[in-house]
């Protein structure tokens, strides 16, 4: 592909100048997820660790959780807000701009693989053996940054035409943090928070890393399916959107 | 074998008369029945084309289109009617140093910005340490850009956009940078360029320039072309308007 290099330099970029002049560098894209887990596990697992099914561990189940979310809510705005940042070049050099959108995406994924090391660590303080069906984390990683990339490139074109839609973003996934079963078990919910639950596209995908991972997790046939409809259907929202408003957000750069 | 073929091409821009920079606003302008779009045509009926080899200029007061007709030559700004053809790698040099980033050292700049511009990486990899010879920053080049100077900043640009041949060149005012030393170099690379045989757009004010270098001159007036022909012809009326 054409733009293969320049995928590479902008995701290679975007991981460097995150943490380019920090003390402790690339330490940070790991401290944060560790330190809202340790929080979170201190708070919560008195009340929420003897609600998971026997067999799975709260740390672990906590720590996917978080690595998930941190992934799919900083891929986001990160994307969104990637060709807003980029006009300058955009509106000189020609390259299709969805190649910014792509690579923020790609560079929370190589984040989100970097969190896997604490992780295992997690799993192994904890006394849970990493399960064999760890390469499927593969298949939930690029599902995630698909679907990321994909409503990132639709809300890129909002970000350039409204200032507001940032904060309106963070709300959004606010509520969504809270609507995804990260620190607690589904099943402490009551019914009607429990359908939300289940029809938030986001615990699919936590549901089988967890289960892919350490075994922590008891996906159905269902999130599988669920999870590949929201990932195409993003992915072809995001170009459609894109494609038909570019023209005209361009002049707006 | 014309290389740019522009065919009566129109751009518009739409502006908000309230500009409404948020939902919010742009919410309650709708309710009230205040948010009214006015086009603003930028350019009109534009047509002309460029061979190889040639050197068009484009004259024109600030406002007049030129840096829109560059966009649109550059391929960023689709136009609303009209078409356009372009054949061939374009180098666009407008406002260089494009993506530059602070906090990048020299040598990932000018790998960036040659990505960009669609050059090979493997090969402007072997080319850096010649690039950077050129623009005078050798020993900065493995240095964050944020502790160049800004006339290193300019050099570094400079010679990485003009490091590579282009078959279209799109120049807007950038015939000479930096000091008078590099002022002179960079004068003379850049005319090497000129007329190196790529098809070439030069948008300027200097009417020595376009006198000198141009085969043709453009004169655009509130976005349509008022003249096309010879440079000493277009440039003498240009002035006398």
């Amino acid at each position: 592909m054409k733009y293969a290099q320049l995928i590479r330099l902008l995701v290679g970029r975007e991981l460097t100048l995150r943490y380019k002049r920090s003390v402790i560098g690339i330490g940070w894209t790991l401290l944060n997820p560790v330190l809202t887990s340790a929080v979170l596990w201190y708070v919560f697992s008195f009340i929420f660790a003897s609600r998971l099914p026997s067999g799975q561990q709260f740390a672990p189940y906590l720590v996917a959780g978080i690595l998930l979310y941190t992934f799919f809510s900083q891929g986001l705005t990160q994307s969104a807000d990637s060709i807003a940042s980029n006009g300058g070049v955009l509106t000189k050099i020609y390259v299709p701009p969805q190649i910014f959108a792509i690579s923020s995406a790609l560079a929370g994924l190589v984040n989100f693989f970097i969190g896997m090391f604490p992780l295992a660590i997690v799993c192994f303080i904890s006394g849970q053996p990493l399960a064999w069906t760890l390469p499927l984390v593969l298949v939930v990683g690029l599902a995630l940054a698909l679907l990321t990339a994909g409503f990132g490139l639709a809300l890129s074109i909002m970000f350039i035409r409204f200032d507001d839609t940032r904060n309106i973003v963070n709300i959004l996934l606010m509520i969504l943090f809270y609507l995804t079963p990260i620190f607690y078990p589904a099943s402490a919910m009551n019914s009607t928070v429990q359908n939300f639950i289940y029809w938030n596209p986001l615990t699919s995908y936590l549901d089988i890393f967890r289960w892919a991972f350490s075994n922590n997790g008891t996906p159905t046939l269902f999130n599988w399916i669920y999870m590949s409809i929201w990932s195409i259907l993003a992915l072809l929202l995001g170009t459609y959107v894109f494609k038909k408003y570019w023209p005209r957000t361009v002049a707006m750069l | 074998m014309a290389v740019i073929e522009v065919k009566n091409v129109n751009v518009t821009y739409r502006v908000l008369m309230n500009k409404s920079g948020s939902m919010k606003e742009l919410f309650r302008d709708a309710i009230r029945g205040k948010a009214r779009v006015v086009d603003y045509v930028a350019l009109q009926d534009v047509s002309f084309t460029v061979d190889k080899g040639e050197v068009v200029a484009i004259l024109g007061r600030n406002g007049a289109g030129k840096s829109t007709l560059l966009k649109v030559l550059a391929g960023v700004l689709p136009p609303n009617k009209g078409t356009l053809k372009v054949d061939g790698k374009i180098a666009p040099m407008i406002e260089l140093g494009a993506g530059f980033h602070p906090e990048m050292t020299g040598s990932e700049n000018v790998l960036f910005y040659s990505a960009l511009m669609g050059r090979d990486v493997k090969r402007v990899k072997e080319r850096t340490p010649a690039i950077g010879e050129w623009a005078g920053v050798s020993g900065h080049l493995n240095f964050p850009l944020r502790t160049f100077s800004s006339g290193m900043v300019a050099r570094l640009a400079f010679a990485t956009a003009t490091d590579e041949q282009a078959d279209v060149l799109l120049v807007d005012e950038v015939l000479s940078v930096g000091d008078t030393d590099f002022q002179e170099k960079s004068r003379a690379r850049m005319h090497e360029l000129i007329n190196g045989g790529a098809a070439v757009v030069l948008v300027t004010h200097d009417m020595n320039a376009v006198r000198t270098l141009a085969t043709r001159a453009v004169w655009l007036e509130d976005g349509h072309v008022k003249m096309i022909g010879n440079p000493a012809e277009v440039v003498a009326a240009y002035e006398a308007n």
